[in-house]
């Protein structure tokens, strides 16, 4: 085996340089989304839109009584 | 492998995690996705389901139909007789809970948040019972 396959004298790994070209890409993001896509979703998990993002789960929950906790067993 | 929330995972999408997350394969429970679908699909009322009408064609799909290297949704399937066993003990807690719950006992005993109101308080009570830790964090 090679230097490339092991980690010795200070070499980096196949494994480990796959591992790192993944974080680059999920550090990238989707690239299917655009900047205004991405915008959107920042004000939903910490922006303005905050609020109503948790108000919309906790609704689709509440409508749900299969994912609520306030199923009654004998429905 | 980390099970996390649907805050980190929009921040997975967008490939901006906030500090402390560790740099994982993230794992989705399926009613949790579930939720952020029904927010984009439903089609009238509510300013969210507006907003996220504004995404384009391939921003939906990329919500829609997550790429497993930003996030994989999980089969339910092998989870099944754990949530159900957790929901009964729990007292019916309903399948987010449930299959939260079961999620994290099977991935590292853990559960990211990317915000405390969306942990609830009948998950977290019953994650402490169990040994699940909960992380919740913010941007």
């Amino acid at each position: 085996m090679t230097g490339g396959w092991l980690r010795n004298n200070g070499h980096v790994t196949i494994g480990e340089e796959l591992d790192e070209e993944r974080r680059r890409r999920r550090r990238a993001g989707d690239p299917r989304l655009t900047p205004s896509d991405r915008e959107l979703l920042r004000r939903l998990t910490d922006g303005d839109l905050k609020e109503e993002f948790q108000a919309a789960l906790d609704a689709v929950s509440d409508r749900d009584p299969l994912l609520s906790d306030t199923a009654d067993p004998d429905d | 492998m980390i099970v996390v929330d649907e805050y980190l995972a929009l921040q997975a999408f967008r490939g901006d995690l906030p500090p402390g997350v560790p740099e994982d394969e993230l794992l989705l429970p399926t009613s949790r996705h579930w939720r952020i679908l029904q927010a984009l699909h439903a089609g009238r009322g509510g300013q969210l389901s507006r907003l996220l009408s504004q995404l384009s064609e391939t921003g939906r799909a990329a919500v829609r139909f997550p790429h497993p290297e930003m996030l994989q949704v999980l089969d339910p399937r092998p989870l099944l007789d754990d949530a159900a066993a957790l929901a009964a003990r729990f007292g019916n807690t309903g399948w987010l809970v449930a299959e939260t719950l079961a999620a994290g006992r099977r991935y590292g005993s853990s559960l990211w948040f990317g915000e405390a109101a969306n942990v609830g308080r009948l998950l977290r009570a019953a994650a402490r019972e169990l040994g699940v830790r909960i992380h919740v964090a913010a941007p």
